[in-house]
């Protein structure tokens, strides 16, 4: 028994990177169904490609990995201390409404208006995010199924106030009111704002918390062994809660950049048909939280994305291709992870 | 002929060779003790013999000839039992139900209760293993369910009995009565293998010991010409000392104090029942007792992971009743767990990280919320020099490292804290010989610098060889406070089962 578990924990030093292996599958797997529905698979593969990392659409890529990079770091803040927060989709929407609906009311200078709108929305969907964290220190309610649950009434509430008292009752659509452009985010280049260099800076700060500071060594300690934490003089109700804020802060965010920089107003359920929030949990998974290796995971994603839409425009492939892809990438990984723990 | 032989058991897992040609003869009727430290491959020899697994070269004889288990029950049906050290026991249901589960008496489709409970009862009687056959497993203390384990091997007409570290749950006079069930069931001309790293008992009980290092088998010895020393000196490689040198302790102030310490349990009547005890600096104290008695519960009250349901707590005159874990380490108290991985340690982490927790927040470590992976990495080495921690690089996650190195690592940690009061709960369980001689020097070399220290064990040689004042803990509550000098291995033993002086 002894030598068994000594024998697995060296193991892994002998197989080749999980990451890169997994992705070699999911394009056999991919390409395989690619060519059974009679298409060329080295052709759908290089429109991928071409359609998400040549120059004329590195900027697409990057418009949308802006919010699937913000999704995989809500995800990986709170995975990174053994949590997981599951309403994403809820966080995303109040800190959306928040955004299109602070500019409508609010006087003064563009430029304060959009922050103003920007650090509200935060602090909205932060605040909303404790609720599951509070639930569970102090009543029991575990986070994975409260943070889940919770998503449903904002989403529900959002969708409400949207479609009836702050419906734009010009337009036949369940949306708001378009914001005042003097408080849409500041334009770098194309569809490029600058709330693309805000999750950057926060991506940055999010790998320096956790690589650098107290908070993020007891945030690692933590999730890698929360008994250990609480043993070491942790206090782990306060950091659940902190964590929580943090992640559903920059959900808030989020919603904010993409209602601030490219919708301009909120338009019911256009923050969660492209599914940000699962596709960032999925980015996290992969990297168990680690958040260097889940912002380019995020990334991996958002490219593979962008490229399934110029696929589908050139080769006719569906572009429901890549995220056949994307989710055979996560169960190779799960498979080989439930290989390696298996008999220890 | 020997009743059952091992020749030449080779066993891998992947490079590491568990079993290396292990040879092993036991003779008919004969109490046969299988001895080693940890990792020696006495596990993976008695999976082998019981048909668990098959090995990768050589072969199992049982009265010469040559056999081959497929599973554990070809092996029962060759007359084979295995006691594990975890019982394999349904809970739910009762003694009876228990012991002939898997080869029920019927009639017709339907279990023959009725003749199952008469053989049973029948059973035990004849073997003097007093169990009542209606009891729920659940209800029964660990000494009783290990003799419901035996039952069930002999209920089968096991001709060769495995036990696997059976005395580790047991109290001193359990263990004896184990013994003496061994004994018997040797006079009857079974055979008992007692797989069991703890000396005294393989000297009480056993005819000849096999003694494995590294998975070979370094000596097969008659007990009756052997000694200690010879049989320590085979399971190391070296010499050890057995015994514990301490000089007289020089009290000071009381560090640690609790006063009427209560902590509700999961029953009627709470897991710790007015506890109060107190220890000074400079001497160390040793709660003995029967795992399971309240101690789990009345260290983490006292180190501030459970807040007591009543009483009052104090380290360094310090109220820290109603504080969490850092308020109790400030006031100082430095705390080795029962469970070094699933408490003590982060295993997927380094051993830098490990080594810096509880230290992470104050400078040379961190400076104005931001750590230094300098400092911390500098400060992880110095403690692997200093404690002999056997790890490559501070930078090794600690999942990888054996028992006794993961131990040094939450030790070295602890006691790096230079806390005036330590609480250390089991330090030495399954160790071997030479981690459990290093940490028994520190814990005095800790006594002996003036900390208090609080030794929580069920391993009653420790608290007598380590302790200065014995308290023993049995139902939740302290039976009593017995100085070294009075602390007999007899009626500490007694204590634990329960019965005070005036009742015996």
């Amino acid at each position: 028994m002894n030598g068994r578990a000594r024998w697995a924990t060296f193991a892994p030093h002998l197989r080749p990177p999980p990451v890169a292996l997994a992705i070699l599958f999911s394009a056999l797997a991919g390409g395989a169904l690619v060519l059974v529905s009679g298409y060329n698979p080295l052709l759908a593969f290089a429109e991928i490609v071409k359609g998400s990392l040549s120059f004329d659409s590195l900027p697409d890529t990057l418009n949308w990995a802006t919010p699937l990079v913000g999704m995989t770091l809500v995800a990986a803040v709170s995975l990174r201390g053994g949590m997981v927060n599951l309403g994403g989709d809820g966080q995303l929407v109040i800190g959306g409404l928040i955004a299109a609906l602070l500019p409508l009311v609010m006087p003064g200078p563009g430029g304060l208006v959009s922050v103003s709108a920007l650090s509200t929305a935060a602090l909205g969907a932060g605040l909303y995010a404790t609720l599951a964290a509070w639930g569970e220190t102090r009543h029991g309610i575990p986070m994975l199924i409260s943070s889940l649950l919770l998503s449903y009434p904002a989403v529900g509430v959002t969708s409400y106030l949207a479609r009836f008292p702050f419906r734009d009752v010009t337009t036949g659509l369940p949306q708001t009111a378009m914001i005042p452009a003097a408080a849409r985010l500041y334009v770098l280049s194309g569809a490029l704002n600058v709330g693309s260099l805000l999750i950057a800076a926060i991506a940055v700060t999010v790998i320096f918390v956790d690589r650098r500071t107290v908070a993020g060594y007891e945030l690692r300690m933590r999730g890698n062994n929360l008994r250990f934490a609480g043993y070491g003089g942790v206090n782990l109700e306060r950091q659940a809660i902190g964590t929580m804020f943090i992640s559903g802060a920059i959900a808030g965010l989020v919603g904010a950049i993409v209602v601030l920089g490219s919708q301009f107003r909120f338009i019911d359920g256009a923050l969660l048909t492209p599914a940000y929030t699962w596709s960032g949990l999925m980015a996290a998974l992969l990297a168990s939280g680690e958040p260097a290796g889940a912002i380019l995971a995020g990334l991996f994603f958002a490219a593979l994305q962008t490229g399934g839409f110029a696929m589908q425009r050139e080769t006719s492939v569906p572009r429901v291709l890549t995220l056949v892809l994307q989710a055979i990438v996560i169960l190779f990984l799960a498979i080989r992870q439930g290989v390696g723990t298996r008999g220890r | 002929m020997p009743e059952i032989e091992a020749v030449g058991i080779v066993k891998r897992y992947g490079g590491l060779v568990a079993n290396d040609r292990v040879a092993l003869s036991v003779d008919r009727g004969e109490i046969h003790g299988v001895m080693g430290e940890n990792g020696a491959g006495k596990t993976t020899l008695m999976t082998i013999l019981f048909g668990l697994q098959a090995p990768d070269a050589g072969e199992i004889r049982l009265r010469g000839a040559p056999v081959c288990f497929r599973s554990p029950l070809d092996a029962m049906a060759a007359g084979m039992g295995m006691v594990h050290q975890s019982f394999k026991l349904f809970a739910s249901l009762n003694v009876w139900e228990n012991i002939v589960y898997g080869a029920e008496p019927t009639r017709g489709p339907f279990i023959d209760s009725r003749a199952a409970r008469a053989e049973v009862a029948e059973l035990a009687e004849r073997h003097r293993l007093a169990v009542d056959p209606d009891a729920a497993v659940g209800q029964l203390s660990v000494g009783v369910r290990q003799r419901v384990e035996i039952l069930k091997a002999l209920y089968r007409d096991a001709r060769i009995l495995i036990l696997d570290e059976p005395t580790a749950v047991l109290t001193p006079p359990e263990r004896d009565a184990l013994f003496s069930v061994l004994r018997r069931l040797a006079a009857e001309g079974r055979t008992v293998l007692l797989v069991t790293h703890k000396l005294h008992e393989a000297i009480a009980v056993t005819d000849r010991v096999t003694i494995l290092r590294d998975g070979r088998t370094v000596a097969s010895l008659r007990t009756a010409e052997t000694s200690p020393r010879e049989i320590i000196g085979a399971m190391t490689g070296r010499n050890v000392n057995l015994n514990v040198e301490k000089g007289p302790g020089h009290l000071g102030e009381p560090r640690l104090t609790a006063v009427d310490l209560t902590v509700a349990g999961a029953a009627a009547r709470p897991a710790v029942d007015r506890v109060s005890l107190s220890v000074r600096a400079g001497e160390i104290v040793g709660i003995a007792g029967v795992a399971g008695n309240g101690q789990n519960e009345l260290v983490e009250a006292l180190v501030g992971l459970r807040r007591p349901d009543g009483g009052r707590v104090e380290i360094c005159g310090v109220d820290v009743s109603a504080a969490d874990v850092a308020a109790h380490r400030a006031a100082g108290l430095a705390y080795i767990p029962e469970d070094r991985a699933a408490v003590g340690s982060a295993l997927q982490a380094s051993a830098a990280d490990n080594l810096a927790m509880g230290f992470q927040r104050a400078a040379p470590l961190a400076r104005g919320g931001l750590v230094n992976p300098g400092a911390i990495a500098a400060r992880a080495r110095g403690l692997i020099r200093r404690h002999a921690i056997r790890i490559p690089s501070e930078r090794m996650t600690v999942g990888r490292l054996s028992g006794g190195n993961l131990q040094k690592v939450v030790v070295a940690r602890e006691l790096s804290h230079e806390s005036p009061v330590l609480i250390a709960e089991q330090p030495t369980r399954g160790l071997d010989v030479g981690a459990t001689e290093y940490i028994h020097e520190r814990l005095v070399a800790e006594r002996d610098n003036g900390r208090a220290v609080l030794l929580v064990s069920a391993e009653l040689s420790e608290i007598l060889a380590l302790s200065d004042r014995v308290l023993v803990m049995f139902e939740g509550r302290i039976l009593d406070d017995l100085a070294q000098a009075q602390a007999e291995e007899e009626s500490v033993g007694l204590l634990m089962a329960g019965r005070t002086r005036e009742a015996t």
